[in-house]
């Protein structure tokens, strides 16, 4: 599975690079390594929606506090 | 506005300033919309059939300089992009008769076709392109030499056969294949492949008001002419914004170091090793050479060293790399965990960036040195193996018969690591350096061969004798973590 995080100079504002290490810390603690992937993407053109960030070619609107409710109901569920 | 005798990367250039420029000003989304009118102002058209085209061809480079696709609506990654507007097509059949041919009467070429394509005309043979194959047989078989192997130049670029056209003819990159080297981007004569920027986040990133930091790649010097030293250039970047700015090279001399101790060990076990500062090369063996991975150096790039170094100074910096590189572009995406650069700008957008605030780098003046000698030269082919050795050699190790396979250029990266893949590679390490001649000729540059040669042999003549462990104990205090999670 590939989590794609927007790094564009908005959603960098709206702290992208803190979800990077949110979401970092979960797989780690989940033990998620060799199945999640993270990446990083141009401006996906989404700015308002900002932080965007893709799973299966689906696009989500993230803060900083909602990531790991993300990674909860989104990534575990899918891995489930 | 372009002229008819504007090259390529003029027109690349123009592009990126006018971006710029808007994005300094803050009204880039107001104004895109003019700029392909501003830069082709018509009614005649300079370069294609017509002026509707070539402003087609400026939005498309718009949308790359934004750091999108360049067609509307269309998902993908790859930091090399087809600008489909401007590719010709290039209508040109693979295998032609030329006037060499002396319609002999062995007819080596129609016997060594299998496939009927090959008739006589009145003077020479024909081949038909609706049914050549293109395998090449005709031409290795004509006696005369006399049929030509014109490969599409984009395709004839391309080291890991990345590049096919589709049912139009229009070039189509394979993104699974694509390492993002930029080779294909130089060699494309109607520029019609180009790269995605960050000139834009960056502009805004700095109108923000936060801490950006330039981190300079080794191969800068000579590239903004021959008064532009490091020291001008560290005050020209705090002019366009930039907080402060760091030599990459002092990450140079932390993977020196790094890959020193990893080659004193790999040597006593007999293990060979490739090095791992070349995004494109690093790409090359993912994507092509898996089984390699293991051989791979786990030292960090320079940029990534460096990016952890500045962010150890100062808590909270976005760090820019700058350089000649376009994989580079493609590196900090795929690490995005790994605490390396934020973004990254190649000397030509950073030029642009100069232009749009109207800064000559020229004006200043200073001079500043933060990298050894051994690191700056990292950004020559074979520059890495030196200062790998020359670190080892700090250490007293005997250096004498450690043989290394510097690899200059793609092509011979991939004749490396096929050998090594097969165990049959006769040295000990491998130095692979995607860009023929090193990072001094990357597609990000903006002089490249004798001018730059002459400009960075100046420039370098000046720089003091440093050893690089010397060096490297001056950001002892920062910990930085040289090998990959």
């Amino acid at each position: 599975m590939v989590i794609t995080i927007c790094i564009g100079s908005s959603c960098h504002l709206k702290g992208s690079r803190e979800i990077i290490q949110i979401l970092e810390r979960l797989i780690t603690l989940h033990n998620l390594k060799n199945k999640v992937e993270l990446n990083g993407s141009f401006c996906m053109g989404q700015c308002m929606k900002g932080v965007c960030v893709k799973l299966d070619g689906e696009l989500f609107s993230l803060q900083p506090s909602t990531t790991e409710q993300f990674f909860k109901d989104e990534v575990l569920r899918r891995l489930a | 506005m372009l002229q008819g005798t504007s090259d390529i990367s003029t027109i690349k250039h123009e592009v990126l300033y006018e971006v710029a420029k808007h994005a300094f000003r803050g009204d880039l989304d107001q104004t895109e919309d003019q700029i392909p009118f501003d830069l082709i102002p018509g009614p005649q058209a300079n370069f294609r059939c017509c002026v509707y085209k070539e402003r087609e061809i400026i939005r498309q480079r718009i949308r790359l300089a934004k750091g999108n696709s360049p067609s509307v609506n269309k998902d993908n990654k790859n930091i090399v992009q087809v600008i489909p507007s401007a590719c010709e097509g290039c209508p040109i059949t693979r295998f032609v008769v030329t006037d060499n041919c002396q319609k002999c009467m062995g007819k080596k070429c129609q016997n060594a076709c299998n496939f009927q394509a090959i008739s006589m005309l009145r003077d020479r043979a024909y081949i038909d392109p609706a049914k050549c194959k293109e395998c090449g047989k005709c031409s290795q078989a004509c006696p005369y030499n006399a049929i030509a192997d014109l490969m599409r130049p984009c395709k004839r670029s391309c080291p890991v056969d990345a590049i096919s056209m589709d049912e139009n003819s229009l070039v189509v990159i394979n993104e699974e294949r694509c390492i993002n080297c930029g080779s294909c981007i130089k060699d494309c004569p109607f520029g019609a492949i180009s790269d995605r920027s960050f000139i834009v986040d960056v502009i805004n990133l700095i109108q923000s008001g936060a801490p950006v930091y330039a981190m300079v790649a080794p191969a800068i010097e000579g590239q903004f002419g021959p008064q532009v030293t490091i020291g001008t250039l560290a005050q020209a970047l705090k002019e366009l914004g930039f907080t402060g700015m760091y030599e990459v090279s002092i990450g140079a001399d932390l993977v020196a170091a790094s890959e020193a101790e990893e080659w004193t060990e790999a040597y006593k076990e007999g293990k060979k090793m490739t090095t791992s500062c070349c995004p494109a090369f690093v790409n090359m063996i993912k994507k092509h050479f898996p089984s390699l991975l293991d051989n791979m150096s786990t030292t960090v790039s320079p940029m990534a060293a460096t990016a952890k170094l500045v962010k150890a100074m100062h808590p909270g910096a976005i760090t820019v790399f700058i350089g000649p590189c376009i994989a580079k572009k493609n590196e900090i995406l795929d690490n995005i965990t790994q605490g390396t650069a934020d973004y990254v700008l190649t000397f030509d957008e950073l030029r642009a960036m100069f232009q749009a605030k109207d800064i000559n780098p020229a004006t200043f003046g200073e001079h500043m040195q933060q990298g050894s000698i051994y690191a700056k030269n990292f950004a020559v082919a074979g520059g890495v193996t030196a200062a790998v050795v020359q670190a080892m050699e700090e250490k007293g190790i005997d250096t004498e018969k450690i043989n290394v396979m510097g690899c200059n250029g793609a092509a011979e990266c991939k004749k490396a690591l096929m050998m090594l893949k097969v165990n049959k590679l006769p040295a000990d390490f491998i130095e692979g350096m995607s860009c023929v001649g090193g990072c001094v000729n990357g597609p990000g540059s903006i002089l490249t061969g004798r001018v730059a040669q002459q400009n960075r042999a100046k420039q370098l003549a000046s720089a003091d004798q440093r050893e690089i462990y010397e060096n490297i104990k001056n950001y002892e205090q920062y910990p930085v973590e040289m090998h990959r999670k």
